[in-house]
């Protein structure tokens, strides 16, 4: 079996990546396109853009049908999802198994049970990989309180149908315990009309720690090591690297083994993610696992050199693996950062407008992945990420530092973009110790917080003032005596 | 010549003048002479400020200015005082007119309830030491004149709203 067609059902910057790699080893391309979109990267490098339809572009990207109707309709014998969309439904694998598609990714089933995040949980618990202790009231009432009691302090309580934080307690002494359920229960039946109760073991200070994961379905797993994702904002990552500044060498090794033994439980197809919460004593445990190619995947490529999507695509073709553990490896340091349309300085608001002038960081070590292009706009249709800046540097501060001037030199004006905060939180000291948590942004929001300086703003009105046309032709023509007498009436 | 210059939300009102030779922007009571030139790659220019050579990327937009200066954008936005009210806000501009700059009411002509037609002047007001006519979009009916003569009203603010039209057919 092989790939002669491939169809990419993404868009943006993830599209134009996949594409670029289908087309470097001789896959026909073929990506979507909403009438509604602007073009992008992704349309300038397929061989051929397909039209999708749909009330609005997201509903376009989500509706089945229609897609497997245009792979079938364009000869497509394979589609890669990306990340987002479908990329995690089973419904869509079997549609694609029922038309006799190829899809780039895991079986139905491992998607099935990795998007329950229950039954994924219990399923890695019951072989032996480390979860959160946990207690869940409806398995059985009347040993709640000494199933909580063993979950260990600090803990916390949260009411079973909640969400938004509403009814959540940390408890952090056994003399709090009873009090504080009988609190949150009597919270969840008025905010959620349903008083049952989950405890979980409350982790201060945790890290976000992933490993890349791949697998060829015919037994054979291997790791491509951590990623470091603890710069979150809104409980989205912004910023990534690999590897971790957490981890010794040995804790390395024993987190992304688990990784692969969870993987491996599940005869894991194709590229896949572990993600795991990590306590500032050196304890993981088991979050989810993504089954598919994660956005920060540009990192684990940089410091090993492989190609994650290359490697999807030969598997997809019915490959093996062909990779030993000990092929891979971890060489320099490498962080991405992610730029997106938004105003940091205004609780990350979106923002939209035309990109009236782009110009790209390039450099030793230097990549961009992007969704955009020059005279493009940005729209509120999609998700507000323009594009992503991945860095290579011999270790850490070199990676930094190119990071840095890899972000004051991407210029992109006429949207407001984030690039002047990833630079800050670059600039951070506690940043750059290494010495973060998942409430980074929200503890230093203040620190991170830039305002011009007056010699600055000086600078931007004359730059602004004389780069009006309009002004400057008015001031041109005024007669002598009035330019003398300057303007002002007194 | 003037303008309203916004930057993160503070508004600061600038002047700009010409000797012949160089332009001189006027910043409250400082004088800054000043000049502009196109520099090698896309959107740079040179900035000659009080004698200091910067370089910078500049984009016109059509409200605000975009300038990318040592490694960090910014947004300017714009607004030509002169201008006639109602035509920088678009279709809702029909119905209500709102104030570009912080100012003052000089006079006022007509009452809620007035009949008025299209450019039949409203109101005056006094921005910037600039005298400005309000004069009606359309013809209509005055809903409501929030102001006063002598009342001072700020930025953004609606100074006068006509009756909506009733929906087209």
């Amino acid at each position: 079996m092989s790939i002669n067609k491939l169809l990419v059902a993404n868009r943006g910057e993830i599209a134009a990546r996949v594409l670029r790699t289908a087309r470097a080893i001789g896959i026909k391309t073929a990506v979507l396109r909403h009438p509604a979109e602007v073009d992008s990267p992704a349309h300038t490098i397929a061989d051929e853009v397909v039209t999708i339809n749909g009330a609005t572009p997201v509903a376009a990207y989500l509706d089945i049908d229609q897609i497997v109707e245009l792979a079938q309709r364009i000869g497509a014998d394979a589609v890669h999802p990306g990340y987002g969309f479908l990329a995690e439904n089973a419904a869509f694998v079997g549609a694609l198994d029922k038309a006799g598609i190829t899809f780039v990714g895991p079986t139905q089933e491992v998607i099935d049970l990795m998007g329950d995040k229950i039954r994924a949980r219990n399923y890695v618990e019951e072989r032996g990989f480390p979860v959160a202790p946990s207690a869940i009231e409806d398995d059985n009432p009347a040993t709640f309180v000494e199933r909580a009691r063993a979950v260990g302090y600090p803990l916390l309580i949260k009411p079973s149908a909640g969400g938004g934080g509403k009814g959540m307690h940390i408890v952090r002494e056994e003399s709090e315990l009873e009090t504080s359920i009988e609190t949150a229960r009597r919270e969840g039946e008025r905010y959620f009309g349903d008083g049952r109760l989950f405890v979980e073991r409350y982790i201060e200070n945790p890290r976000h720690i992933e490993v890349q994961v791949m697998g060829d379905g015919q037994g054979n797993v291997v790791h491509f090591w951590e990623r470091e994702c603890s710069i979150q904002r809104r409980f989205q990552k912004i910023l990534e690297e690999t590897p971790s500044p957490a981890l010794t060498p040995e804790q390395r090794d024993d987190i992304c083994e688990s990784a692969a033994g969870i993987a491996r439980a599940v005869n894991y197809r194709g590229a896949g993610t572990v993600e795991f919460i990590y306590a500032p004593n050196g304890g993981y445990y088991f979050l989810e696992m993504n089954t598919r190619l994660q956005v920060e995947h540009p990192v684990t490529e940089m410091v090993t050199g492989f190609d994650l999507v290359a490697e999807q695509l030969r598997i997809a073709a019915g490959e093996e693996l062909g990779l030993q553990q000990s092929d891979i490896r971890q060489t320099g340091h490498s962080i991405e950062l992610r730029i997106c349309a938004e105003d940091a300085d205004a609780d990350f608001r979106p923002a939209i407008g035309d990109i009236l002038l782009m110009d790209e960081p390039v450099g030793p070590g230097v990549r961009v992945d992007s969704g955009i292009l020059d005279g493009g706009s940005v729209t509120t249709d999609f998700d507000p990420m323009l594009s992503k800046l991945i860095v290579h540097g011999r270790n850490r501060p070199e990676a930094i530092a190119r990071a840095r001037r890899a972000a004051q030199d991407y210029v992109i004006l006429g949207v407001t973009t984030n690039l002047g905060y990833l630079d800050a939180i670059l600039a951070h000291p506690k940043f750059q110790s290494g010495k973060v948590s998942t409430g980074f942004l929200a503890d230093e929001a203040e620190a991170l917080k830039q305002e011009p300086d007056d010699t600055t703003q000086d600078i931007l009105m004359a730059a602004t003032a004389l780069s009006d046309a309009r002004l400057v032709q008015a001031v041109e023509n005024v007669p002598e005596i009035y330019r003398m007498m300057g303007g002002w009436r007194n | 010549m003037r303008r309203i210059l916004e930057i993160n939300g503070k508004e600061t009102p600038i002047w700009l003048a010409s000797t012949g030779q160089s332009q001189v922007l006027h910043l409250g009571d400082r004088e800054i002479p000043c000049t502009l030139d196109p520099a090698t790659g896309k959107g740079a220019y040179t900035l000659e400020l009080d004698g200091t050579r910067i370089s910078l990327r500049i984009a016109v937009g059509e409200e605000a200015t975009f300038v990318h200066l040592n490694g960090r954008a910014y947004e300017i936005g714009r607004t030509d005082p002169s201008q006639t009210l109602g035509e920088s806000g678009g279709g809702a501009a029909q119905d209500q007119m709102i104030a570009p700059m912080p100012g003052v009411v000089v006079s006022v002509s007509v009452a809620a309830g007035d009949d008025v037609a299209e450019g039949q002047a409203l109101m005056v007001i006094e921005s910037m030491k600039l005298e400005t006519t309000i004069t009606a979009p359309r013809d209509g009916t005055v809903a409501e004149i929030p102001f006063a003569a002598g009342d001072s009203f700020g930025g953004k603010e609606i100074l006068l709203k006509l009756e909506p039209l009733e929906e087209a057919e």
